[in-house]
């Protein structure tokens, strides 16, 4: 038996000019957060912005946008949900609702592919993928399905993320996959004034010869920021602008 | 119609073993159709005429063949079919039909209720075989 899903694949991504993927491996961490802020920036600035999350499990990425979750519409396969302007979405959550999702990692590796076979997206100047935590299938999935998903690394300066992520990033180094930069989350003010230079997340940065490409401050009210303001102004506002300036160049 | 695109996967991999084999002429093409995914087979197949337009073949070629959908407790071991769910509604067997592995959402097993069960067949469109003419070697 032949599964033809792997063969679109290709042609189904190729709208998209880049792929970035927001990895951690430990949960918790923020990475859908800082996807859907990198996301707004991006669309925001006027470029045509995808978000696909993969957390199956833990979908989210549509809360933070405010997303009203529908079906998609079809035509000539399904098209991703419109939620700003040059931003366009898609999630399991989708179909499965506010509901629970228990599945195996072999379920997870098909619905997967079959998102990645049958979603429509328009031309895009960045398709960005929200991971789900750890190293199982769908970040294994991901590195033999599409093959150019470039990464940025998500931590917080908390010992026991920081821990975890050094294997995502010892991992990534073997497999010598591009490893576009690490996001701190949850930056306290101390870390805040010497992110630059000396923070735990910054020292994990360079033993990997990564760049920190911004910290994201711990804001006790940022989902409701996200969620009902507008998380573009203000102190996340800049830096979100700050990690998309030295990600962008 | 998201069978377009799933119609155009057949094809693509179809193109992908003709080309592997020299071009031969295709003879036939079973197709397996999951009974979950409840394909609409009008759809489907004006989706394989579309792609293979300018082929030197066309859909008669292609045989669809229908797949019950089968279940498995992984708790209790118990065995199920589609049509023993008879409380799914319309909003979920929507769902299913965009991306069968919502069924992990909406279906549980009719005997203990748990949610860990396997699909054993019949989820989506899968290629039995791809016959060619035979070649000259």
């Amino acid at each position: 038996m032949i599964d033809p899903r792997p063969a679109v694949l290709r042609r189904r991504l190729d709208p998209a000019r880049r792929i970035l993927a927001f990895a951690s491996a430990k949960g918790g961490v923020g990475k859908s957060v800082c996807a859907a802020l990198t996301a707004l920036a991006l669309a925001a600035s006027g470029r045509r912005t995808g978000l696909l999350d993969l957390d199956f499990q833990g979908a989210s990425a549509h809360l933070l946008l405010g997303v009203p979750l529908r079906f998609p519409e079809e035509a000539g396969g399904i098209r991703p949900l419109r939620v700003r302007e040059n931003l366009d979405f898609m999630s399991f959550a989708a179909f499965s609702r506010e509901r629970a999702v228990p599945l195996r990692g072999a379920e997870a590796g098909e619905a997967l592919l079959e998102l990645l076979a049958v979603t429509i997206w328009e031309p895009l100047e960045l398709l960005l993928l929200d991971l789900p935590p750890g190293l199982g299938d769908t970040l294994l999935d991901l590195l033999r399905l599409l093959e150019r998903t470039e990464f940025l690394v998500v931590a917080t300066p908390s010992a026991l993320a920081l821990s975890v992520v050094e294997r995502l990033l010892a991992l990534l180094r073997e497999l010598r996959l591009p490893i576009l930069g690490l996001i701190e989350n949850m930056a306290r003010p101390a870390e805040l004034s010497k992110a630059s230079r000396a923070s735990p997340v910054a020292e994990l940065a360079a033993r990997y010869q990564a760049p920190l490409l911004g910290s994201i401050p711990y804001l006790p009210d940022l989902e409701r920021k996200l969620v009902d303001g507008d998380p573009l102004r203000g102190e996340l506002g800049a830096s979100i602008r700050g990690i998309l300036g030295r990600l962008l160049g | 119609m998201h069978e377009w695109a799933l119609a155009e996967a057949v094809v693509a991999t179809v193109e992908r073993i003709r080309a592997e084999h020299g071009g031969r002429p295709v003879l036939a093409v079973r197709v397996r159709i999951g009974e979950l995914q409840s394909i609409d087979r009008e759809a489907f197949g004006a989706g394989l005429a579309m792609s293979l337009e300018g082929r030197p073949y066309g859909p008669e070629v292609f045989q669809l063949l229908t797949e019950p959908a089968t279940f498995r407790c992984r708790a209790c071991a118990r065995q199920w079919r589609l049509e023993d769910l008879l409380e799914l509604g319309e909003e979920e067997r929507e769902a299913i039909h965009f991306l069968p592995e919502s069924a992990h959402a909406y279906m549980r097993c009719p005997g203990c209720g748990s949610p860990d069960f396997e699909l054993t067949a019949g989820r989506g469109v899968a290629i039995d075989s791809v016959d060619l003419e035979s070649g000259d070697d």
